[in-house]
């Protein structure tokens, strides 16, 4: 997942909307939040303008990352987020791709000590949940906000947890070296039914360091960047539940982590996002900046990592990404649905399909966010390969 | 229109006295009844009204003891047990501008699920607009603690505030600031009149509650049993999961024997309204005998005529009814204030905007006016029906046959009240009953009065005959002889009069109970307290240190609830042995205290021991903190300030198992020779901006609480009132009657050299002593009432224990009240009778 302006625009929208729902209480239709009909664009610069970011520390330089504390949470800054995909594979072949992300916003610069009531903080989480049954074609999304505090939300680095009501991510003591995650969740979706996943992560690779030793810039003016880094291969296992069946699924799930307090830039529009893990022991992840007129912004990039978890950071010029196909929701919104994406200076060719076509979200904000299935070539091998595919910007207009 | 309904109309509109009387003892009558419903209806409305919007949807509610809720069980409910569909509630009590306002502390985040006001704002326009651009700095500004709240729009019209004004909100005594953010949206906010809405963390702070909630709001699909009891679950013991609606209704029950009374009391004006149609239309058919005779001569049948005075009366039923509804309903709004402000007093803040008036409302006060009326007329109608063809009945005839009557409406009375002697004794405790054996004994006891007025008018006649000679032996004989008219009138007066005895009695009774109450309950010199709040410790400790206090005793008042309903729990500490401010009604005092300190034992009121039927040595089951824990009762105390009756705890016992260590108020002792003014100047010194202070001398209090005594009875007073001037226009129409129905005799004493001014004395004379009679009358029978009142109506009722004293002051105004009204009502008829000339009188036949 990118800190890109268009995805922090994204992700600003998404918190004021959310606060807005909560202001408005009711469920209007969904064009009611697309973001021109209920901020206005001059409200939007506004608010992205230099008065919403004072105060808060800008990503300027690179800084050293330290594990497990920085799991935790950076509360100084703005924004910051947990997001963990997966693709998992069940009994009989049955597959299933799920998201589970936590975002943390600081409403305030302020990070006040004496508190009278355990209830005050500037902290508020969001979450996302979705699940892709690719057997039974169903696509199943929840979502949940609450205020960083009394405990009902919150993240902490050592041990690792971070959480919002009883949706979590939580490390557990096994006695091992490496630790292991729990991650927990269960929803109640739109069409009434109930899903979730229980799942315990272990990490095959140590944190890959995006952007310059992870400080992911993400356009020209300074502090339009973030911290980021990404666990890249963690081995899933657990149970994934639909309705009143529950099935045994292993996989591969990759954890994004971002945080920044930086801010839009008006020329970016959207962004497509992959991870994709291949059956080689590689992943490669890129974000592609999608600016208005339609060209891919210079700033776009991404990291190819090996099998031994070596980071190599790629520029978008060592890249290339044609659509081959594409989707249009129920609102006539147009979405790329199949990707050639091709790396010459390392002869990989990868054909990206998702495993459904319609994974919208539609929370909030609309935006697509699914399982893709993967085939191509690295070097003289075939590989095949499973990874998450993000697009913004394409219904939100 | 046929030749009948001609000639009664020719008729009715020759007397429209007879008329006026009618129309408007019905119209009192059924005006009161729906006055008393609407204001019943209304402010019961009002409450459960408001609670709906603050509950918004909860179905359940989660509350603990005195001490609240620990808010970590909302955190392990989400969070550990996953359970979505909950809102933690902080809630109290503050002033805004010396005006109660309740505040809400809410989580934004978890609002949506419950209410549509508490999390939204409307942006409304002029000056309180808050636009799109303000929402997420307000919600980021609730969020932070910085005091931003929302207000109810009429609320905000009173404080003059406008968006972004900082003004001071008291909470505890202590003044804190905070900013009005907006005004609440949603369709609902008409009923939140008094609320305030703000963070749940700005709530905590100011109401002194770091930690604890007030309740937890659940909302539960219907039928959901499997998530009730997983929530159950959850709870620690001392925690319950009631129904919101539950709660609501439980809470508004509190205050059905208050209405109830109400009702009863309009009831009563009802009766003597019907009194008044009876008198009307008993004497339209006596005033018509001749036509009737007539009418029966020339064929007119039995049912004709019957159908024709009922017919009368219904119509006039009709238009009394009608008028009286009208009436009502601007009377209603009136007395709505009155019962709004004693629920208040006692029950719960209701605050009322709106008069319902529901069409049941109206239709049982109509339907009660024209019924009444119709089984009033019955009586009057047979008896025409019954006249023969013949000529019509002469007077004479006529006053014996009334007079053979008596005996046997004496036995009817005497029949009347052994029943309602029985209903009494085997009743047991049902108010209902209590209220409907009362009302026998009244109609037994008014049948017996012609009996009585006979008996004294002839007895008196001699007397009366030796005192002013033959006008004397006129006035005073012709009550006697005259019962068909004046016979009812008295009954009417007597009634309306018992009652003024009646009320009086059993409200003097009951203020000179409260007020020895407060004698003994107010023993300490100097009353120390927070308005809306609790004592600061730290503070309290300073404060009773100060040189010149000898002693003092503390007091916390709190609610303890259960799916029952709720109890008042009084937690005391004094440094006496067996303190005196509380009056033990059994057993040995220092026996009784040494119990309650030693552990499982608690005093409970006289109310709680009715209500409950429990009495020393008894147990109750209380919901501590610690689980159901079993108390002794050591002794039942004298208590007036709680409705459904108090539990008196000691404050050790109860800190150990409320866990709710707050004092609402301090009593002080001083020393000998200290003076109170000065030790409320040191006391004031030393909370001098750490928290406001209440302070009174016991004086004060005692001053207070009598005016907020006599403020709940205030309404009662305008009820009796009421039924008095339905009375006294009862007996000017009887003495109207009666005078047009004299005048050939008055025609004759006037040609017999009886000065005009000699028959005005004549008349007056006469409507004094009907006053004098029905002033008797009423002692006895008002007695009567102020102890069924007492013994029964309100033991049933609120299981108060009134001692029976009847002010002798009392008993004088009841005959002054009677004779004063015989006589007001009296001055037209004598007018009327004095202006008479003879040679017109006698021309009549």
């Amino acid at each position: 997942m990118i800190f890109d302006v268009k995805k922090i625009r994204y992700l600003i929208v998404i918190y004021l909307i959310i606060m807005n729902l909560v202001s408005c209480g009711d469920a209007a239709p969904p064009d009611r939040y697309r973001p021109d009909v209920l901020l206005g664009a001059s409200r939007l610069s506004d608010l992205l303008g230099a008065d919403h970011r004072s105060g808060f520390p800008l990503v300027l330089s690179p800084r050293s990352f330290e594990f497990p504390a920085d799991h935790g949470p950076h509360s100084e800054f703005r924004n910051e987020w947990w997001y963990v995909t997966g693709n998992l594979i069940g009994p009989n072949n049955a597959l299933f791709g799920y998201e589970l992300t936590f975002f943390r916003f600081s409403l305030t610069p302020q990070i006040t000590d004496e508190k009278d009531s355990a209830w005050q903080t500037n902290q508020v989480f969001i979450a996302h949940f979705a699940i892709t049954d690719v057997t039974g074609d169903e696509f199943h999304v929840a979502q949940r906000y609450s205020r960083g505090g009394a405990g009902l939300a919150g993240a902490n680095g050592d041990p690792f947890k971070v959480w919002l009501d009883d949706w979590s991510i939580r490390q557990i003591d096994q006695g091992g070296d490496e630790p292991i995650w729990q991650l927990t969740a269960h929803g109640d979706g739109v069409d009434g039914e109930q899903f979730g996943v229980e799942l315990q992560l272990s990490s095959r690779k140590p944190p890959i360091l995006n952007g310059i030793d992870g400080l992911s810039q993400k356009s020209a003016e300074a502090g339009n960047a973030s911290y980021y880094y990404s666990l890249s291969r963690l081995k899933s296992e657990g149970s994934v539940h639909i309705g009143a069946t529950s099935y045994a699924v292993s996989g591969l799930s990759w954890l994004d982590r971002e945080w920044g307090s930086s801010a839009l830039s008006a020329e970016q529009q959207g962004w497509d996002w992959f991870a994709l893990q291949l059956s080689d022991g590689n992943e490669l992840m890129f974000y592609d900046i999608r600016r208005n007129d339609g060209s891919s912004d210079r700033h776009s990039a991404g990291t190819w990592i090996d099998s031994t978890g070596n980071p190599l950071h790629l520029e978008r010029q060592d890249v290339s990404i044609n659509v081959l196909d594409t989707w249009v929701n129920d609102r006539g919104d147009v979405y790329p649905a199949k990707w050639q994406i091709t790396i010459p200076s390392k002869d990989l060719s990868l054909t990206v399909t998702p495993v459904l076509e319609n994974q919208e979200l539609i929370t909030n904000v609309r935006y697509w966010e699914g399982a893709v299935d993967v085939t191509g070539s690295n070097g003289n091998r075939s590989v095949t390969g499973r990874g998450y595919v993000e697009l913004t910007g394409y219904a939100d207009r | 229109m046929s030749v009948l309904t001609r000639a009664s109309l020719g008729y009715l509109r020759r007397h429209p006295w007879q008329l006026a009387q009618a129309i408007l003892g019905i119209c009192i009558g059924v005006a009161v009844m729906v006055a008393v419903d609407i204001a019943n209806q209304s402010s019961r409305n009002a409450f459960v009204a408001s609670m709906e919007t603050i509950n918004g949807d909860a179905t359940h509610q989660i509350v603990g003891g005195p001490g609240g809720i620990d808010e970590a069980l909302y955190t392990q409910l989400r969070v550990q047990a996953g359970i979505r569909s909950i809102a933690p509630i902080v809630t109290g009590s503050v002033l805004v501008a010396d005006r109660n306002v309740q505040l809400l502390g809410v989580d934004v985040f978890a609002e949506r699920e419950f209410r549509t006001f508490s999390s939204r704002v409307t942006a409304a326009s002029g000056e309180n607009a808050r636009g799109g651009n303000d929402v997420e700095t307000l919600i980021r500004d609730m969020l932070s603690g910085s005091g931003q709240v929302l207000i109810a729009a009429d609320s905000v019209a009173e404080l003059e505030v406008v968006v972004g004004d900082k003004f001071s909100l008291v909470a505890d005594g202590i003044s804190h600031t905070a900013t009005f953010a907006g005004i609440p949206g949603g369709e609902a906010t008409q009923q939140m009149s008094g609320l305030m809405v703000a963070d749940i963390s700005d709530a905590q702070r100011w109401l002194n509650m770091a930690g604890k909630l007030s309740r937890i709001d659940v909302k539960v699909a219907a039928g959901d049993e499997d998530l009730l009891s997983r929530i159950r679950t959850e709870l620690p013991s001392g925690i319950e999961l009631l129904s919101a609606a539950g709660r609501t209704q439980t809470t508004a029950a509190m205050s059905d024997a208050f209405m109830t009374n109400l009702f009863a009391m309009s009831l009563l004006a009802l009766l003597v309204g019907v009194f008044l149609i009876y008198n009307s239309v008993a004497f339209i058919v006596l005033q018509r005998r001749p036509l009737i005779g007539v009418l029966r001569a020339l064929g007119v049948t039995q049912r004709q005529i019957y159908r024709l005075i009922l017919g009368e009366a219904a119509v006039l039923g009709f238009l009394g009814a009608l008028l009286g509804v009208v009436l009502g309903v601007w009377l209603g709004e009136k007395l709505l204030v009155m019962v709004a402000r004693t629920l208040s007093d006692h029950y719960f803040a209701v605050n009322v905007t709106d008069v319902s008036l529901a069409s049941m409302t109206i239709l049982k006060g109509f339907i009660a006016g024209l019924g009444a009326t119709i089984v009033a007329a019955a009586v009057p109608a047979i008896e025409a029906s019954s006249y023969q063809p013949s000529l019509a009945l002469t007077r004479s005839v006529l006053e014996s046959k009334v007079s053979s009557n008596l005996s046997r409406l004496c036995w009817a009375g005497v029949l009347f009240v052994a029943v309602a002697v029985l209903i009494l004794w085997l009743s047991g405790r049902s108010l209902g009953a209590g209220l409907s054996a009362l009302f026998l004994l009244i109609l037994g006891f008014a049948l017996g009065i012609p009996l009585f007025l006979q008996y004294m008018s002839r007895a008196l006649e001699r007397p009366a005959f030796v005192l002013a000679g033959t006008a004397g032996r006129l006035a005073v004989g012709s009550v006697g002889k005259s019962l068909s008219r004046t016979g009812v009138a008295v009954i009417a007066l007597t009634i309306a009069v018992s009652a003024t005895v009646g009320v009086s009695v059993m409200v003097e009774s009951f203020r000179g109970s409260v007020s020895d109450w407060l004698n003994t309950t107010l023993q300490s010199d100097v009353y120390v307290g927070v308005r809306r709040g609790s004592l600061d410790p730290a503070l309290m400790e300073e404060l009773i240190a100060i040189p010149g206090i000898a002693g003092y005793s503390s007091s916390r008042r709190a609610w303890l609830e259960d799916s029952a309903g709720r109890t008042r729990i009084i937690a005391t500490q004094s440094n006496a042995n067996a303190p005196a401010n509380v009056r033990i009604r059994d057993g040995d005092p220092d026996l009784a205290w040494r119990e309650l300190r030693s552990g499982n034992a608690v005093f409970v009121s006289d109310a709680y021991a009715y209500r409950f039927d429990v009495g020393r040595g008894d147990r109750v089951k209380l919901n501590t903190s610690t689980g159901e824990v079993a108390f002794e009762i050591a002794a039942v105390f004298q208590n007036y300030d709680s409705n459904d009756g108090a539990i008196l705890i000691s404050r050790e016992v109860y800190i150990r198992y409320f866990n709710d260590p707050q004092t609402d108020s301090l009593g002080l002792y001083l020393e000998p020779g200290v003076v109170a003014q000065e030790i409320m100047e040191k006391l004031r010194a030393v909370a001098d901006g750490r928290q406001a202070l209440i302070m009174n001398s016991n004086a004060k209090i005692r001053e207070f609480s009598l005016q907020i005594f006599d403020r709940t009875f205030v309404i009662t007073n305008v009820l009796y009132w009421l039924a008095v001037v339905v009375a006294v226009i009862g007996i000017f129409g009887a003495m109207m009657a009666l005078q047009l129905e004299r005048t050939k005799e008055i025609g004759i004493l006037r040609a017999l050299g009886m000065t005009p001014g000699q028959v005005g004395v004549l008349v007056s004379v006469q409507t004094g002593f009907i006053g004098l009679l029905s002033g008797v009358a009423a002692i006895p029978l008002g007695l009567m009432m102020a102890w069924v009142l007492i013994e029964v109506i309100n033991r049933r009722a609120f299981g108060w224990n009134i001692d029976f004293t009847v002010p002798s002051t009392v008993l004088f105004t009841a005959v002054m009240l009677a004779v004063g009204s015989a006589l007001l009502a009296g001055i037209y008829p004598s007018w009327y009778a004095a202006r008479s000339r003879p040679a017109l009188a006698m021309r009549d036949e």
